[in-house]
């Protein structure tokens, strides 16, 4: 039953115009889609071809090429696959719409994605603070944000080789195993 | 008599000549049965972060069975002697140990649990944790590891116990004595706002641990923006549209 669904799914996604489709197994499809036809693409899929569960949208930061890859997975029970359509849109505004009139878990997604690359869904429920409720500085998922430079600037570290240790070594003691001899 | 009993007994007559402890051997009897005590019936607080808490359940349990210890998990930070930070802070986190560290009643001992609480373990890159937990909160006992089997947790109990015991794991005046330190590096992550329903410094004043290092520029602007505490307000979440 499943199978022939597929076979009808591949037929019909390769009919539809400027959308790559590429069957990675009998479980997973990936498309790749222009931003503007996405949500007629997810509408699509959930209304005439049973993708009503959205798992996830997931984010991927291309700061060479200036955009942002939204990937929104979504499975069907009835084919047992998962569509994983990717679309790009530009770093700058990062401003993209949401679906959640479509999935109503999307706005949970996009409020999670707001906040760590600084995306703004347009007619998302919810676009304020969800987990790093203390957190003041740029959303830290984007690759240009420095996590090292930055925890070097806001923390103090201990030393590992503080100045009782040094007077010890002086004296001939010190580690007796050091990590490297031991790996 | 031993030769550790001996050089007891010379370090004992060495600080009763410096007035450092009274002559009569009798003096601290009841002292010592009270540390003693406190030592055998250590109340450890059900509260874990990270991953290290994944050891306690073996070390808690039959296995390994801290209860013969007289340890046992407590549910409640008001009824809890330990604090075990097992595993990376957060700094979300650290908000909520510092809370319940300050609700602990007097004396209360802190134990950090693997590398991270040591010095940023394997999460040194992350902006979001919080590195060496005892710029923060006074630590009694540090065990290392990634993560620490639960033979090493129990070892760093039983130094606890002994430090008890001995009345050497006074770590939670130090929270008082040098209450703007760690105060200065709570307001440089949370803000100059900070402020906790506990009163510290009152508290201080109160057990009479107030020494110069209590007060300072943190608490002077802790007491600029310090705002009288109110009971909370019950009410759902928010007046937006539920998603």
């Amino acid at each position: 039953m499943s199978k022939e669904l597929n076979l009808w799914l591949d037929k019909l996604l390769n009919d539809i115009e400027n959308v790559k489709v590429e069957r990675k197994s009998s479980r997973r499809i990936r498309i790749d889609v222009e931003s503007d036809a996405l949500p007629a693409l997810l509408e699509l899929l959930q209304g005439h071809a049973s993708y009503v569960h959205l798992s996830a949208i997931s984010c991927v930061d291309w700061v060479d090429a200036g955009e942002f890859e939204l990937v929104y997975h979504v499975w069907s029970y009835e084919t047992r696959s998962l569509v994983s359509a990717h679309t790009r849109i530009p770093r700058e505004p990062g401003i993209y719409l949401s679906i959640y009139d479509l999935y109503e878990p999307a706005g949970f997604f996009e409020r999670d994605i707001h906040e760590m690359f600084g995306v703004y869904f347009e007619g998302s429920p919810d676009m304020e603070k969800f987990i790093l409720t203390e957190w003041n500085g740029p959303p830290p998922m984007r690759k240009e944000f420095d996590s090292e430079a930055f925890v070097n600037q806001t923390f103090e570290f201990e030393d590992y080789r503080p100045q009782w240790l040094q007077d010890i070594e002086e004296e001939g003691g010190g580690i007796t195993t050091r990590p490297e001899d031991v790996r | 008599m031993s030769k550790d009993d001996l050089i007891l007994r010379k370090e004992r007559q060495l600080q009763v000549e410096l007035g450092q402890q009274r002559s009569n051997p009798l003096a601290h009897v009841f002292d010592n049965l009270v540390n003693f005590c406190r030592s055998r019936s250590l109340f450890m607080l059900h509260y874990c972060t990270g991953c290290g808490a994944i050891e306690l359940p073996p070390a808690m349990t039959s296995r390994f069975d801290m209860e013969r210890l007289g340890i046992q998990p407590m549910v409640t930070p008001r009824q809890a002697d330990i604090l075990l930070i097992t595993g990376y802070v957060s700094i979300k986190t650290l908000k909520r140990i510092i809370l319940t560290y300050e609700q602990m009643p007097a004396p209360k001992y802190v134990i950090g649990i693997c590398s991270c609480t040591v010095n940023g373990g394997m999460y040194w890159q992350s902006y979001a944790t919080a590195k060496v937990l005892k710029h923060y909160l006074p630590v009694d006992v540090y065990i290392a590891g990634c993560m620490p089997r639960p033979e090493a947790v129990i070892e760093g109990l039983q130094d606890l116990m002994e430090d008890i015991k001995s009345g050497r794991a006074n770590s939670w005046k130090k929270y008082f004595h040098n209450y703007d330190y760690y105060l200065g590096n709570q307001q440089q992550l949370f803000g100059e706002d900070w402020q906790t329903p506990t009163d510290i410094i009152a508290e201080a004043r109160h057990y009479d641990l107030l020494t110069e290092q209590t007060l300072g520029e943190h608490t002077a602007l802790l007491e600029k923006h310090q705002k009288p505490l109110e009971a909370l307000e019950m009410r759902l979440q928010g007046q937006k549209q539920p998603l």
